[in-house]
């Protein structure tokens, strides 16, 4: 056999997934061929190559930083009671709230138009297709603006999905995303929010939320994330934002560490 | 705990028991720290880019869905955050002879003096098929992980493979014919590629 058809067995051989005759082969050939059994041979020593050892000090790291998110949540699931542990999907309870019914809505609308499309297929009103799609996509904005208005920190995380699928959001949700960044009781919403928002970043007023949010956050891992979406967006004018957070005297030191990358990075 | 898979740690932590997180971090720092140091050479970005995927982690646990391998969610993230930090950071660190792992030259054993070179030859060759003999040798991630970790087929991750230890012979070779090139370590970089994987 020649090397390429070897080549083509030879990973297997390596990861010891051939078996039988094709192990036969491939052992025949390395026997052979001074070439193939030496790239074998390098899979092998490779495996010599000493491993290098975290630090200690990385775990002391982690520890900070688990510690950190802790605080940021402790506060939340203080004005909370308990943790929210439920799951969007583990209960069809969201389906008899008022988002519920939005999200039915949309999908009778849906199966409308998929239903007019089947009856009328031999003469399709672009028009009326155009005007049922804009329906739609109001309708998704409503779910959106409903769900983000919800008790539940999971509805409230599914309303800020619903306005990823837009490619353009209504002002009224972008606002309330806005609002969400800023003012909503769950660090994970909150996040959700930001990464929501980084899609808009042609909106003047997302910047400048983003900026504002920064001096208003009490947790660190909001506050790193808003850290990196402004170096993200190379947004000049956030390093005064990030230099003023940086001088609060009690900052996490991981947020510190990582608003003077930041002002290095913009600056 | 410690018997929990990692899938369900990871549930928990996505529920809200951050704490969780350390049992995860325990069963895979190391291993993460080791895909870094063999992929960039350097240990202390490779200690800051671990930090970063658990913070990652926890800024996405929401998106951690029931049913996913944890394996690859995370190796996923990992890969993301290198992607990441060399779009951000540029230039690059240089490949530095004190990055490597530490082998002693008046050492008698020609295995290590082998692997020393071998380790060489690794950080010469393009960062993806670097990134490939790391996942599949180091990480001892089977060829169908690591497939749909880098959005390929498992024929092509093999046939990869195969070039990219004929590659690795060939930069071993050219070390081993050029010991003079051993001395000249601070031109050692590593190789890299652009951002498509």
């Amino acid at each position: 056999m020649k090397c390429e058809e070897i080549g083509e067995l030879l990973p297997d051989y390596l990861q010891e997934g051939l078996q039988g005759e094709k192990k036969n082969i491939v052992e025949r050939h390395l026997a052979n061929c001074a070439e193939c059994s030496e790239v074998a041979g390098l899979w092998k020593k490779l495996a010599l190559i000493p491993e290098e050892e975290p630090s200690a000090e990385g775990r002391a790291r982690f520890e900070a930083m688990l510690q950190a998110y802790q605080t940021g949540r402790g506060d939340e699931g203080a004005r909370r009671g308990s943790p929210d542990r439920t799951s969007l999907w583990s209960g069809w309870r969201w389906l008899r709230s008022p988002a519920g019914a939005v999200a039915w809505s949309v999908a009778l609308v849906a199966l409308g138009v998929f239903l007019g499309m089947q009856a009328g297929s031999t003469k399709t009103n672009l028009q009326d297709l155009a005007a049922m799609h804009t329906e739609l996509t109001n309708m998704r904005q409503m779910v959106a603006l409903s769900m983000l208005q919800q008790q539940s920190a999971s509805q409230r995380l599914e309303g800020v999905t619903w306005t990823r699928r837009e490619e353009q959001l209504d002002p009224q949700v972008l606002a309330a995303l806005m609002r969400t960044l800023r003012y909503d009781p769950s660090v994970d919403v909150r996040l959700a929010a930001l990464d929501a928002l980084s899609r808009h970043a042609g909106q003047p007023q997302v910047k400048r939320t983003v900026v504002d949010a920064l001096q208003e956050q009490q947790s660190p891992l909001v506050q790193v994330a808003l850290i990196d979406q402004l170096v993200e967006w190379r947004d000049a004018d956030a390093a005064a934002g990030i230099e003023k957070l940086r001088q609060e005297p009690h900052l996490n030191p991981t947020v510190r560490q990582r608003a003077d990358w930041a002002i290095s990075k913009l600056n | 705990m410690q018997s929990e898979t990692d899938e369900e740690l990871m549930l928990q932590v996505r529920d809200g028991a951050g704490e969780t997180l350390g049992v995860l971090f325990d069963r895979y720092h190391a291993p993460l720290f080791h895909f870094y140091t063999k992929l960039t050479g350097d240990r202390t970005l490779s200690e800051d880019l671990v930090q970063e995927v658990f913070l990652r982690i926890l800024r996405h646990r929401q998106t951690f869905r029931d049913g996913t391998p944890f394996r690859a969610w995370i190796y996923q993230i990992a890969r993301n955050a290198r992607i990441d930090h060399f779009r951000k950071n540029r230039p690059q660190v240089p490949f530095e002879p004190e990055m490597a792992p530490a082998v002693l030259p008046a050492d008698p054993a020609q295995q290590r003096q082998e692997s020393e070179l071998l380790h060489r030859a690794l950080m010469e060759l393009p960062e993806e098929k670097r990134e490939l003999l790391v996942l599949c040798r180091f990480q001892e991630l089977p060829y169908e992980e690591v497939a749909r970790l880098v959005g390929c087929g498992v024929a092509t991750v093999k046939v990869r493979i195969h070039r990219a230890l004929q590659e690795l012979r060939e930069a071993f070779h050219q070390l081993q014919a050029a010991p003079a090139n051993r001395n000249a370590q601070r031109e050692l970089r590593p190789r890299r590629m652009g951002h498509e994987v």
